[in-house]
């Protein structure tokens, strides 16, 4: 995947190249094949690889084409730090990119990404609330819980209280490095109200989190680790991805969500700024936002879509996983873009230095 | 007239010389050019890049650098880096040399045998290999079940140093075997054969004719697995324990999640520096130029 990534690359900063240098025959021929595939048109399209990229095709790549005739290129792995590198470069891999909201908004202060293009977008087709801030659209939401075995709790724990309880639930815990949600989490623990979480008191946040240091069994960096962790029964309660959750189920693995305080965070689509291909990627943004693919990724990956309108056309086999779904998201906490944004880089210094500690 | 010709003969070579000597002296120039021209490009100049970026990104200045010293968490990892890759270089070189010796000295089944053993495990993916540790030492795994088979608690082996000193030993063995064996692949059995005719019992022919001829090896693959082990991240944070925490794991935070490249320049430089000192100094202690010869 790798490879044809760089294949990919190639190509295009050839043809950049040679439409730089702009003579001789075998320019005017490769521009020939350039100018060509431009009629078509194709975009760009920043994404994770693997079962993530086979969903997107599915559900967004192979529509839109079909539907505007613009083709779709996935450019594999989803970097931030690739995003920043081809800005300050303006040698594009790719136009179009899908970043957690915090990092989206981030992208946005250091100048990555461009403002939308209303002249592209037609707004009367956006579902309420698909704008953000008027610099990106709308992906879908994921979602961080508590997670447990339930062979191992029958009467499993309710909410971060009682994964800090290790009286009560004895067992094995795993978490996530992941500095944001495990403050949030902590925060959460301590009793503090969902609506008074943010702005995080980060000296509470670690005094709680030393109750809990001598319990965690691992702290994960991947999302393969930590499916391997709750499945061979290395834990018995995790904070995981619950996207991750049904597969788990379809493997007969006997576990559950607890929804209640579980953290949730938009993904928002984006046009990297200068982009050689921005109209495309603003039309293809905007054909993310449909109800129907949001639908259809969500039947495949189980991210719950951010347009209400595809929980119309999901059974509710599919849509009881998510967090849109009847009270799922009754107690749940949602990411503060603007606070972690304004934090991250000392928390993750204040989180390494404890966590190495 | 013969004097003549004499002199002329001298001043031919006189002239003459000079430019065969330079030809033969810009003939390998030639030949390295593209080699010095790929590492300029490929190296320095991204290095010297590093190095700007370290000082002038967010604004010129030397915060980067005051921030590392400022908090104690980046030099704490830093000498559990330096400390992690000393243990898995001093590992593999002691589980390393006997298996290159036995390699090297042995032709028949058994030498080739662990040959192939060492290079497939070479072409195996390391995250194949890391996984892999982490079902052997896991809590269903082969050896914790060993442990309940005897009736014994099984000890915590994954999440530990140990494991991620296991791991990583794993991976990087077969590049201190190979730096070895193509060293006393070169030993000719002659100097053993000699040592022994003259009355050395095979234990002194081997300390004092094969292991210091094999010392160039020692030291080509102890560099080598210690570099390496100074990069390594994902396999500590697979199986090790936070305490593990690399300053590549630091660095890679700084880059793709932080974005702050300023910061994860300096600590780059900040890592450099530090394994150039470390080989600097293990050279004036070991003389290690010298072996190299």
């Amino acid at each position: 995947m790798t490879e044809k990534d760089s294949v990919l690359w190639n190509r295009r900063s050839v043809l950049r190249h040679a439409a730089g240098v702009s003579a001789g025959a075998i320019t005017t021929a490769l521009l020939g094949l350039d100018s060509a595939s431009a009629e078509a048109g194709t975009v760009y399209v920043n994404s994770w690889g693997g079962l993530w990229t086979d969903a997107e095709k599915v559900s967004f790549y192979e529509p839109f084409t079909k539907a505007t005739g613009i083709r779709v290129q996935p450019v594999i792995p989803l970097s931030f730090a690739k995003l920043k590198a081809e800005v300050q470069s303006r040698n594009y891999q790719f136009d179009v990119t899908n970043l957690s909201v915090s990092d989206f908004l981030r992208a946005t202060k250091e100048g990555l990404i461009d403002p939308i293009d209303w002249s592209v977008i037609q707004k009367d087709k956006l579902f309420p609330g698909a704008v953000f801030r008027d610099l990106g659209l709308l992906g879908n939401v994921g979602g961080t819980a508590l997670v447990y075995r339930t062979d191992k709790y029958q009467d499993g724990p309710k909410s971060w209280a009682d994964f800090w309880d290790v009286k009560k639930f004895p067992g094995n815990r795993a978490m996530w490095r992941e500095p944001i949600r495990v403050v949030v989490f902590a925060t959460l623990a301590d009793g503090v109200p969902i609506d008074k979480v943010y702005p995080i008191d980060l000296d509470r946040a670690f005094r709680k989190l030393d109750e809990i240091k001598p319990h965690i069994r691992v702290w994960y960096q991947e999302g393969n680790q930590a499916m391997q962790l709750i499945r061979d029964g290395e834990v018995d309660m995790i904070m995981l991805w619950n996207s991750r959750v049904p597969e788990l189920i379809k493997n007969k693995i006997p576990v559950d969500v607890v929804w209640n305080g579980a953290y949730h965070a938009n993904t928002v689509w984006g046009v990297a700024k200068g982009a050689p291909n921005a109209k495309f990627g603003w039309q293809f943004a905007e054909f993310t936002t449909y109800a129907p693919g949001q639908a259809e990724f969500a039947r495949l990956l189980s991210y719950a879509p951010s347009n209400p309108e595809s929980y119309n056309m999901l059974e509710p086999d599919v849509a009881k996983w998510l967090v849109g779904y009847k009270d799922n998201g009754k107690h749940a906490i949602w990411g503060n873009p603007d606070w972690e944004v304004a934090n991250i880089d000392r928390l993750e210094e204040r989180f390494n230095d404890w966590l190495s500690k | 007239m013969t004097q003549s010709v004499a002199n002329g003969t001298a001043s031919l070579e006189r002239g003459a010389n000079p430019t065969i000597k330079q030809k033969q002296q810009a003939f390998p120039l030639v030949l390295l050019a593209p080699c010095v021209v790929f590492l300029l490009v490929m190296f320095v100049a991204p290095l010297i890049y590093v190095i700007v970026l370290s000082v002038t990104e967010p604004r010129i200045s030397a915060e980067n650098y005051e921030r590392i010293f400022a908090s104690p968490v980046y030099l704490r990892v830093l000498w559990n880096t330096f400390q992690t890759a000393l243990t898995v270089t001093l590992v593999s070189l002691t589980l390393g040399y006997p298996l290159a010796y036995v390699i090297a000295r042995r032709s028949d089944w058994l030498g080739t045998c662990l040959l192939a053993i060492v290079v497939i495990s070479f072409w195996t993916g390391f995250v194949v290999r890391t996984y892999a540790w982490l079902i052997i030492l896991g809590n269903r795994g082969p050896v914790s079940n060993i442990f309940h088979w005897l009736g014994w608690e099984p000890p915590q082996l994954l999440f530990t140093s140990f494991s991620s000193t296991v791991g990583m030993v794993h991976i990087l063995l077969p590049f201190m075997v190979l730096a070895l064996l193509s060293v006393m692949k070169k030993i000719d059995a002659l100097h053993l054969r000699a040592a022994n005719s003259l009355g050395a019992p095979p234990f002194t022919a081997f300390r004092t004719v094969f292991l210091p001829l094999s010392l160039a090896g020692v030291v080509n693959g102890s560099i080598l697995v210690f570099t390496f082990a100074l990069g390594f991240y994902i396999t500590p944070i697979l199986l090790g324990s936070p305490r593990d925490l690399m300053i590549s794991q630091l660095i890679n935070q700084q880059i793709e999640e932080v974005l702050n490249w300023g910061f994860a320049s300096a600590l780059s430089i900040v890592l450099l520096s530090a394994t150039l000192v470390t080989i600097i100094v293990g050279n004036k202690l070991f003389g290690l130029d010298r072996l190299w010869g």
